[in-house]
Parts: structure tokens; sequence; C-alpha cells
């Protein structure tokens, strides 16, 4: 087995330590010569008969980037993905991979590789054959294909399977070498297709991390479809929200965090997620207050909000101090649920669910009274109507 | 859990009542065909072991050698030439021709059949796969004259081919069904992956889907072997010199008697040669080939 290329990858996946040698230079060589691809996606639409499931998408991702589609299940994510591969048709709209329209374009014409939800692995043929199998369609000479295989497979720590074949391989194993056969013929784009739902969630985190490593070593563009927002939110240099076969909100992770769009992105973002009171704007002595029956707070004075409008007033539970006692809004504890780092609180407040997440490990008890103070600048407006963020002034 | 002995020998005894019960015909039928006439109509008794083994059987039925002090040598019966009509070499040949050939035959356009409903979708799929469904609604009898005219038009009557196309067009119906099973057990996301790999429909086809379908073919392959081997019907009505084993054996049956030690020489006999058909193929009948291919 090639030592020397074992040799440029250090116990961790990922971390290269550059030593002399000619086998080096043939690694980085391979590794610099990956070429990159912009996705760009114009007014795409998907229809099924009657039934449209993509409205009209427009979407650009930049060479090398990370994008991950994410959305709860029937958003058209997947078809969004398998439309990129060419699995499925185009009804109307454009899209290019690199600086080539692609609709028409075979799967096997469009430089991409695709990693599969349950892995797709040819059961037949061994780790070896199954990374090689590209390769050996398109006639590429034995020694590079050796090369490139061994190159993929120290790369994901599959070296001692080479020969093994599928059955005996664990489930996260399957994944990587369904990762190697993406990744040894140096495509333009690798699309990931919910690659991690069939995992443990020990090894869930685990791959997750080697293929976001991955990906900052290959700088591949990379085309992601998950329903997992801790996946979305870990991995992505973007995150593009669906819902119902349109695009909600484009973002890095933080940016839709802290400013979800709308209602849906806000909710959908975020575990346990973010507590939403259905109240109206009031004039209060100190400026606009946010009232629901009994209660009031303070709303943040640069927001567009009116006096009088109907809102939701959203904040998420690690921006609710609570405490035992001192001012602050007064809820009942309903539930306490600790997790270790944090406790999470359920309690009522107005007669609304709410939670909130407390980092001090006192005895709280459920039916204590919670003191609850929002930290005004982490609050989040929504037209009660439209559902959308109240921008600022 | 550790089973009592009790429980263990009350298994075994099970087990080997169940393969005896199963065993004992066809070891009596072996057994018959090696004793003389005597000891296989014996009026006072069942004779068991106690007799002289012989493989005069054999002798006339496989090897062609003109039956002992016959009075029957060179007269013709059912059709059969020769010296000796109880001479069934030449019905071996055939049988063999014509199973191998059909179950050939057969299997490969199931193989493609069952691969273009599996995994194509076109319009009236569904309503075609009843169609092949429908194929074995009637039983072989109720066509068997149509068929015997279109065959005898056709030329095709009392010939290899035409026995092949019969047995071919009665085990198309149920190979394509099994093996589209086999195939829909595959998921789609292996073509697809094969076809982001640069496969052509063709390549996806050849180098992915049909080894992994290679335990569905087998077992399909031997169904219709099987079928081949034992149909009487067709290969009755349909020939008339050609003789298959299940034909040739009930010439045997003649207005003046059984020829009990014949039969079972030929039977016997006829065991050998799907007996080595399944042993070739029985390898490959593994379940669970697609293990490791996805999540399962």
């Amino acid at each position: 087995m090639s030592g020397w290329l074992r040799s440029c990858v250090s116990g961790t996946l990922g971390v290269r330590t550059v030593k002399a040698g000619w086998g080096v230079s043939t690694t980085k060589f391979i590794e610099e010569n990956m070429t990159m691809g912009s996705v760009t996606i114009q007014n795409l639409v998907k229809r099924y008969g009657s039934l449209e499931v993509l409205h009209g998408i427009d979407l650009a991702v930049e060479d090398g980037k990370f994008v991950v589609l994410l959305g709860p299940s029937g958003c058209g994510k997947s078809t969004l993905l398998r439309m990129i591969a060419g699995l499925e048709t185009v009804t109307s709209g454009d899209i290019a991979i690199g600086e080539q329209r692609v609709n028409d374009m075979h799967p096997k014409d469009r430089n991409i590789a695709m990693v599969f939800q349950n892995y797709a692995l040819y059961a037949h043929m061994s780790v070896r054959e199954n990374m090689a199998f590209s390769m050996r369609l398109r006639k590429t000479a034995q020694a590079e294909v050796n090369k490139r295989v061994n190159w993929a497979a120290s790369i994901l720590s599959l070296e001692p399977y080479l020969d093994r074949f599928p059955k005996e391989l664990s489930g996260g194993q399957r994944q990587r070498v369904a990762m190697g056969r993406a990744i040894v013929r140096n495509p333009e784009v690798f699309l990931f297709d919910e690659p991690l739902s069939n995992l443990d969630a020990k090894l869930r985190v685990q791959t997750r991390k080697e293929i976001k490593e991955l990906h900052q070593r290959l700088k591949t563009t990379t085309v992601y479809v998950t329903h997992d927002q801790i996946e979305a939110m870990t991995m992505a240099d973007q995150v593009v929200i669906m819902r119902d076969g349109v695009i909600e909100q484009i973002g890095t992770p933080l940016e839709i965090y802290d400013n979800p769009y709308n209602l849906f992105v806000a909710q959908f973002i975020g575990s346990p997620g973010m507590n939403l009171l259905t109240g109206e704007i009031v004039q209060g002595a100190s400026g606009k207050m946010f009232q629901t029956g009994e209660v009031t707070c303070e709303v943040p004075q640069d927001s567009k909000a009116a006096v009088g409008q109907k809102v939701l007033y959203g904040i998420r539970p690690e921006h609710l101090q609570a405490s035992m006692q001192g001012s602050g809004l007064s809820a009942t504890v309903t539930v306490v649920e600790p997790t270790g780092p944090e406790i999470h609180l359920y309690a009522t407040l107005a007669g609304h669910e709410i939670c909130a997440i407390a980092h001090q490990r006192l005895d709280w008890k459920p039916n204590d009274e919670l003191k609850l103070n929002p930290m005004i600048e982490h609050v989040h407006l929504f037209d009660a109507e439209t559902k959308v963020a109240l921008p600022t002034v | 859990m550790h089973d009592s002995t009790f429980k263990l020998t009350l298994r075994y005894l099970v087990s080997i009542l169940i393969v005896g019960i199963f065993v004992f015909p066809i070891a009596w039928w072996g057994l018959t065909s090696v004793k003389p006439i005597s000891a296989v109509f014996d009026k006072d008794r069942i004779v068991v072991f106690d007799f002289e083994p012989t493989l005069e059987n054999y002798r006339v039925t496989v090897l062609g050698y003109s039956k002992r002090g016959s009075k029957e040598d060179g007269k013709t019966l059912m059709g059969t030439s020769g010296n000796n009509s109880y001479d069934g070499r030449s019905s071996i040949v055939s049988s063999v021709i014509v199973a191998v050939g059909s179950t050939l035959i057969t299997t490969i356009i199931a193989l493609l059949a069952s691969f273009g409903l599996s995994r194509m979708q076109f319009w009236g799929s569904q309503g075609y796969l009843n169609w092949i469904l429908s194929q074995r609604f009637l039983p072989p009898v109720a066509i068997i004259v149509p068929l015997v005219f279109i065959f005898h038009d056709m030329g095709l009557r009392d010939t290899h081919t035409g026995l092949i196309i019969a047995h071919t067009l009665i085990n198309i119906p149920i190979a394509v069904l099994l093996l589209k099973s086999f195939m829909d057990d595959i998921p789609i996301d292996i073509d697809q992956a094969a076809m982001i790999d640069g496969a052509t429909r063709f390549q996806c086809f050849w180098m992915v889907i049909l080894p992994m379908v290679k335990g569905g073919l087998a077992a399909t392959a031997v169904l219709c072997f099987i079928f081949s081997w034992t149909e009487f019907l067709l290969s009755l009505f349909l020939t008339n010199s050609i003789r298959t084993i299940p034909v040739k054996i009930t010439t045997y049956v003649t207005s003046t008697g059984s020829e009990w030690g014949y039969i079972s020489a030929l039977g016997t006999s006829a065991i050998l040669p799907s007996f080595i058909f399944i042993l070739l193929v029985q390898r490959h009948l593994v379940r669970g080939l697609t293990m490791g291919a996805i999540k399962d």
C-alpha cells in the first residue's frame, strides 16, 4: 500500500503534514488540480403532471462553497438536487455548472458526483472496485486508477478495507466508500443527498466532521441536502432554506439564525425553537411596548413596528435570562430538562408555553415561579398577518 | 439458549422422518431400477434388499442394448425407431436440448424484459405486466389444439426448435415476473449512482444490475429447466419422433404390460441431468446478494 500517501495524512483526517518526497508532490498535485465549478440555477420549475413541486428557484452556488439545502420533508430540496445531478428532467428554467448549461446533459457528462442516503454501493464489487468503477468506465489507465483510489482511501482511512465487500463494512465505512467513489474522479461538484440519515447519532457527528474536513481540504463545490438543521448549521458556508418548492431564505448559518427572514425560518432553525408570543404593539411610557394579555415587554425601539400593529414576538430560549427571584416577567415552571451543559426550563407565561435556557444549576422545580428577562437586542418581531420579520429603521 | 438433549433428539428425529418421507420414493425407485423383474413382481412378499442386483434395465434404456431374448427386437413402438424400442438415449438427448435451449432463451428474454419493466417508466407498463401474467391464466391443455395446427403449418412440429419455442412461451411469464421482483429489490439509487459514475443504460444493466440479480437468475433458470425437463403435454402433442423423457417413459406402458424396470431405470437416470444442472447453478442461489449495497 502506498506508504507515501499515508505519510501525507496525519492521524486526523484532513490534517496534512507536508514532507519531502515525490509522493507528497503527487498528492498535492491531485488536490491542487481538482476542478471547481459554480452552480447557477435560474427560475427553475419542476412539474409532475399538474403538480408543481418547484416554483421558480433562483440560486447561485459559488466555486468551492459548501451549500446546504435545508427544509422539511416534501419541500423540494431533494428534487432540486436530483435536477442538478440530471436524475430529474427540468420542466423550465436553467441549470448551469461552471459556464455550461446542463439542462439536457446526461448525468455522466455533468462532471458531478453524488452520495446517496442509502449509500447505493455496488454490492458485488470490492471497495476498490466500487471506487474505481467510474474510472473503469472512462477507460482511465490502470496506474492512474490505482493512484487515485489509493489517494481517496488514504483521505477517508479506507486503506485496510480496499479488498472487502460492502456487506463486510459498517454503516459509517460504507458511507465513506460512497464518498470515496465520489472524490476519486475529481468532479466539479459534489452532491450529497441526506448522507447521514442512516447513521446512528454518534457516527453522524463524526461523519459530519469528516465531510466538513473533506471539503476544507478539497474545496470542491458542494451541494448538500438535509432536513437536519444541526447539520446545516455546522457544515454550511451558506444555508438555503426551502419550503413548499420555494426558497425562504439564503444566508450563512449565523445570519439565518440571528436574522430569520420570516416566521417559518425562525421556527425551523434552533432547538429548542424560538418562543413566539402573539399580541400587539402598544404605546408605553418609555416608547413602544409589546403586549400580550396582562404581560407587556420592551421591544427594540428601532423596529418599524407601528403602534396598534398585531405582531408575533419572538425570542430564542437562550436569550431569555431566567432567575428565581428579582424583577422580570413572571412565569410558572412546568417541566425541567437538565441536558448537562444547560437546563431547559419550560414554563407558562400569559397562557403561552415558553422555553428558557438556564446555565446556572439552580434547583428548579415544576410549579416554581420564574423571572424572565428577555435580552432586548435579540427580540424578533414578525407581522402577525404576513409572518415576515419587521425590519428596523 | 441451550436446548435440552430431549429437545435436540426430538428435533433430529422429526428432521430424519421428514427427509425420509421425501427421499423414500426416490430411493425405492432407484432400488426398483436395479431389481430383476422377478423381484419387482413378487406376489408373496415385498423384496427390499434380498435380490440379485442387475444393470439390465439401464443397459437397455440408457445404453441402448437390445432386450435379452426379446421378441420385440426390431419392432417399432409409438414412433421410436431402431431395433430397441426401449432405447431412451435419443429421448435423453432431446430432453437436454429442449430444456437447456428453452431455459437459455427464456432467461435471456426474461432478463431484458424484466429490466425494462422494473427500471423504465413507459405508457402502459403496468397493463403490460398484467398482460404477461395473463398468459399463464390458460392451462396448456386449453391451447394445445390450436398450437398443434400453428406449429404444423409453420413446420415446427416434431422439431427441437418447435418444442423449445413452446416451452419458452410457457416459461416466459413466470420468469419475467420472478426476475422483475428480484430487480425491484435493487434500489433505483444504484442505477442512478452508476449513471452518475458514467455508465450508459446498458452498462448499468450489464455491469451493475446483472451481477446483483445473479441469484435470482439462477433461481429462475432452475425453475425453467425443471419445468421443461418434466413437461409432458406439449411434448406429447407437438412431437412424434422426438420424444422427451416424460413422453418416452409412457411408451413403456404397453398393452402387454408395464415395464417397471425400464420405467424406473430411465426415471432414475432422468434425475441426473437436472441434478447436475441444479448443482451448477446452486452456488449462485444465495440470498442477500445485494446485502451491503444499501442500508437495510
